[in-house]
């Protein structure tokens, strides 16, 4: 199967953003977070490949990333399912899709968003920051020291 | 039941069976039978902000058990003070100490002290989070006075005043979850019980009903649990005096009480009780501020393995 764009399933469709040979497609981002999925994934030399308020079947409009040449660690996929829950990761090899997954909501989050609470005890001293999904539709997160609950759109990464 | 160990830290943290063994031990405790179990122990108060009642009835109920204590109730007497992490603090007292009491300006700073520390971590009020000493006492309280609230058959609780801010008030609504019963709410405009805690409430089988008048509540309830209001959650000074002479109990409110039904508050308490309440017989806040010390002598002899 050819990587053409990845939520469509037809050869027919035009591609909106440029085809890699191997890396990464993030797919399937909620049209608002899709700028912050492109900020978290730049950051080394590699190429990003971003299309924004793109037509979705299944969401209305959604964004799609496409880093070139890297595949994910289990960190950036731990940002990624706090920022984009429900999008989908494709592992592109010599144009083809190698796999693709549904990023997977962990049970906890550790060390990737900061509490958004001013006076959580994470702002002010230097300790992991840690969160525990108490809801997932929408995500909701718990910080297990300040013990507030926020929507995941509320929280900035690390 | 072994609570040797554990940490406090939130009242989340505990089960009913747990939090009923920590009532027994505390009425135990009232007993005057406990002798000195404590003795060599030391405990360790690390006071970052003031206290009054916990750091004093924390200490009482340690010497009383025969313990020794140590520590600070002025930041800037401690290490914190020349930009020592919290956590680097907490690994010098485990140290020198057998048990820590933290009270912290900062939400969460107990669960970080605990997760550092391998002596059992007490907390006496991390920001505006969580005071479960405070809930036990609360608690033990409202037990003592009606031991119904034991056996399960249910009372009606009412809480008065910044019911959004209140940190005893979420945590003892919290525990009374275990409980059964019902709950009255009456609050200012803006300081109302947030949503959270009532869904939690409703989930555990316990009605929450919001009244418009502190004299609604009163004919209402078995309990009457009274919190401060804090002027700086009022943008408009002109609307807090309107407010703070609404939400003040008197005596001559008391009329329509049951004759059962006991005020409480965590103290300190500004204008929300009149001085002429305290003569009559609902007044019940300094015998719960009394209760501080069975509990907190429970609490220690448990986590510090020296009472069943």
């Amino acid at each position: 199967m050819n990587e053409n764009e990845p939520s469509t399933g037809t050869s027919t469709r035009i591609r909106h953003v440029e085809a890699i040979s191997s890396g990464t497609v993030v797919d399937h981002i909620p049209a608002s977070a899709t700028l912050k999925v492109a900020q978290l994934l730049t950051g080394s030399d590699d190429q990003v490949f971003v299309g924004m308020n793109l037509r979705s079947a299944r969401s209305g409009r959604k964004g799609v990333v496409k880093i070139a040449g890297r595949e994910l660690d289990q960190r950036t996929l731990s940002c990624l399912a706090l920022i984009a829950p429900g999008a989908t990761v494709s592992i592109i090899r010599d144009y083809g899709v190698a796999q693709k997954v549904t990023v997977p909501v962990p049970e906890r989050f550790e060390g990737v968003a900061k509490c958004a609470n001013p006076n959580c005890v994470t702002v002010h001293e230097r300790w992991t920051t840690r969160f525990t999904v108490v809801g997932t539709d929408p995500l909701i997160v718990r910080c297990i020291y300040c013990e507030r609950s926020f929507a995941a759109a509320e929280l900035s990464l690390l | 039941m072994d609570l040797r160990g554990r940490h406090v830290i939130s009242i989340a943290d505990f089960g009913r069976e747990e939090i009923l063994h920590i009532l027994r031990t505390a009425e135990a405790m009232e007993s005057g039978k406990a002798g000195e179990p404590l003795s060599g122990r030391i405990m360790a108060t690390l006071f970052f902000e003031p206290s009054t009642r916990t750091r004093l009835s924390f200490e009482a109920a340690m010497l009383k058990l025969g313990g020794r204590v140590m520590g600070f109730s002025d930041p800037g007497s401690s290490s914190a003070k020349k930009g020592e992490s919290l956590a680097d603090t907490i690994r010098m007292v485990e140290r020198y100490a057998d048990v820590i009491v933290i009270r912290h300006p900062r939400d969460g700073s107990a669960r970080l002290a605990a997760e550092v520390s391998r002596v059992p971590v007490l907390n006496g009020g991390d920001g505006s989070n969580q005071h479960p000493t405070q809930t036990f006492l609360d608690l033990y309280t409202i037990s003592r006075l009606f031991p119904q609230l034991i056996a399960g058959e249910g009372l009606t609780v009412a809480f008065a005043g910044d019911l959004r801010y209140g940190r005893t008030v979420h945590s003892l609504i919290s525990a009374l979850c275990h409980f059964g019963g019902r709950i009255i709410t009456v609050a200012p405009r803006g300081l109302e019980l947030p949503p959270q805690y009532i869904a939690e409430a409703n989930h555990h089988g316990i009605t929450v009903e919001a009244v418009p008048t502190l004299n609604d509540a009163i004919a209402a309830c078995d309990v009457l649990y009274m919190t401060r209001l804090q002027e700086e959650r009022f943008p408009d000074a002109l609307e807090f005096d309107h407010i703070k002479a609404t939400y003040r109990v008197t005596a001559a409110m008391l009329a329509s009480a049951r004759p059962h039904m006991r005020i409480l508050h965590p103290l300190p308490r500004v204008n929300e009780i009149a001085a002429d309440v305290d003569a009559t017989a609902h007044a019940h806040y300094f015998t719960q501020a009394a209760n501080g010390i069975p509990v907190r002598q429970a609490i220690l002899g448990l986590v510090l393995g020296a009472v069943p």
